[in-house]
């Protein structure tokens, strides 16, 4: 616990490091109109100042949790009826090798047409987005339980629902977890591309969100300054999230801490 | 005699791989093991002990002859028979309690059985290994004593009517071993009369573990594995460090040592 303060000091270190070069090479050699740390720092002021930023990144938030939570609604039984089966894997496999390459913002125009410009369409992308890490990940977890424990719950009678429960399962959860981080972090990506080609179709009304943020400052108004602010809040809250999961995942794999 | 606890019958298993020509682990292999004895099978790695287990189990079956308990036809694995796994099989996400009380929980020997008689049960398995006070580590927090321990626990909580261990103490060290050999013939229950034991069919690669262990002692040779001889062991029980001194036990070894001599010098040098 004594390492805390000093671990996060040192992780602070590079990025500290890093906007110092980024302010000393604007100065010094960088184009006029070059964002600059001091001048994105009072932009981030005037954007959470006018609650702008913390509703547009609500929005967001709210959107890829609905997509994460579907996407780990269908990927999790999916991906274990697969990883257990080999005739389901056998069947579902070529479909989801074959969707996988596609990426969530080429199926955004079809996701425009039937589902709107609205949130739907947005929940959508990210769901489809976070599916392919969860369920390829939730398979190789399911595949890959030993032998040995199937075994040994087989001697002691349980049935493949029992077993499915108290040993394939617990099994998988690390791979499991990490799918699901995989997930979320795909999830980020999916929804401010999918925000800001939402924006462009929409011409900057109504969908909201960050994604939708940046195509305002980037298409009416060029704000160089707020749209790195938004792309620095996108990777905050991404951090968060993923220390949130990281730290269910701890909870709920007391075995794994050493 | 009375009818035999378990018998193998004429038992041939062969393993099918695709593309290669099938391997023959057993060939016509027969013994029965008696209610109460305490069997060990020994032989050079590779004889196919672990499949003479593995067919007794449940989890293989037989290509050829039959494999029964109680003179029933042995079909698939169930908690009548418990088997002990060499790499011991504990479920890493469970704690040595939930581990130990893992069959009687989520399979049928638990079963109408209340909360607090399998608590009871589950401790006094604990306790019987000695690892009271440990209940709530994570196998990899454990020794590799400890761990063999808790699958020795977690197998005694089942009340199987057959103990089917495969290498047991086969990964620990010399002296660990030694102490749990004791331990284990002290839990099968040797200070008690035979009538009150549990069958136990015991693989090792040890000769000395096997003798110091058994009734009686069936040697394998290997490529295809046979059964080449039963050795009774008529060392008085109960047994402990003494036994091991004595001349019955040293010619007993050498008698066994000297059956699979040939067969284990062979395998190392192919």
């Amino acid at each position: 616990m004594n390492a805390r303060p000093f671990d996060f000091a040192r992780g602070a270190l590079l990025p500290i490091a890093l906007v110092t070069l980024w302010q000393a090479w604007v100065m010094l050699a960088g184009p006029s109109r070059a964002p600059v740390p001091t001048r994105v720092a009072l932009a981030a002021w005037d954007l959470v100042a006018s609650n702008e930023l913390p509703m547009a990144l609500l929005q967001s938030v709210g959107r890829v949790f609905g997509g994460f939570a579907v996407a780990a609604a269908l990927a999790v039984p999916l991906g274990l009826a697969m990883g257990t089966s080999a005739r389901v894997e056998r069947a579902l496999d070529p479909l989801v090798e074959s969707f996988r390459p596609i990426a969530a913002i080429a199926i955004l125009p079809l996701a425009i047409l039937w589902l709107g410009t609205g949130t739907a369409a947005a929940v959508a992308i990210v769901a489809y987005a976070a599916f392919f890490p969860i369920v390829i990940n939730t398979v190789a977890g399911a595949q890959r339980v030993p032998a040995t424990l199937l075994r040994a719950a087989a001697t002691m009678g349980l049935g493949r629902a029992a077993t499915l429960r108290t040993v394939v399962i617990p099994s998988a959860l690390p791979s499991i977890g990490t799918g699901l981080r995989i997930g979320m972090g795909v999830a980020w990506t999916a929804i401010v591309a999918a925000e800001l080609a939402v924006g462009a179709k929409a011409g900057g009304g109504g969908s909201g969100g960050v994604g939708q943020m940046m195509f305002v400052y980037y298409a009416y108004s060029i704000e160089l300054n707020r749209i790195v602010v938004c792309m620095i809040a996108v990777g905050l809250v991404a951090f968060a999230l993923d220390r949130l999961i990281r730290g269910a995942l701890a909870f709920a794999m007391p075995w794994t801490a050493r | 005699m009375s009818a035999p606890k378990l018998s193998i019958d004429r038992v041939g298993k062969r393993f099918d791989a695709a593309g290669h020509a099938s391997t023959v682990a057993v060939q016509d292999f027969t013994l029965d093991v008696h209610r109460g004895e305490f069997l060990a099978i020994v032989g050079p790695s590779g004889c196919g002990k672990t499949t003479v287990l593995n067919l007794l189990a449940g989890l293989e079956l037989p290509s050829e002859g039959s494999v029964a308990i109680d003179g029933r036809q042995i079909a698939g694995p169930a908690p009548e028979r418990g088997v002990m796994f060499q790499d011991y099989a504990l479920f890493p996400w469970q704690t040595v309690e939930g581990n130990v009380a893992f069959g009687l929980r989520y399979g049928p020997a638990g079963a109408g059985m209340s909360d607090a008689a399998r608590a009871d049960r589950v401790r006094k398995c604990i306790d019987l290994v000695g690892l009271a006070g440990s209940e709530h580590k994570y196998p990899h927090q454990l020794s590799g004593g400890m761990r063999q321990r808790t699958a020795l626990a977690r197998l005694m909580a089942m009340e199987p009517q057959v103990l089917l261990m495969d290498e047991p103490l086969a990964a620990l060290d010399a002296q660990t071993r030694i102490i749990l050999q004791g331990e284990l013939l002290r839990i099968w229950g040797q200070e008690r009369p035979a009538s009150e034991r549990r069958t136990v069919v015991f693989i090792t690669h040890a000769i000395d573990e096997a003798v110091f262990l058994a009734d009686r002692v069936a040697v394998m040779t290997s490529h295809p594995g046979r059964l080449k001889a039963l050795i009774d062991v008529t060392l008085p029980r109960p047994r402990d460090d003494a036994t091991r001194a004595t001349p019955a036990f040293q010619a007993l070894v050498q008698t066994i040592w000297a059956l699979i001599r040939d067969e284990a010098y062979r395998a190392i040098v192919t």
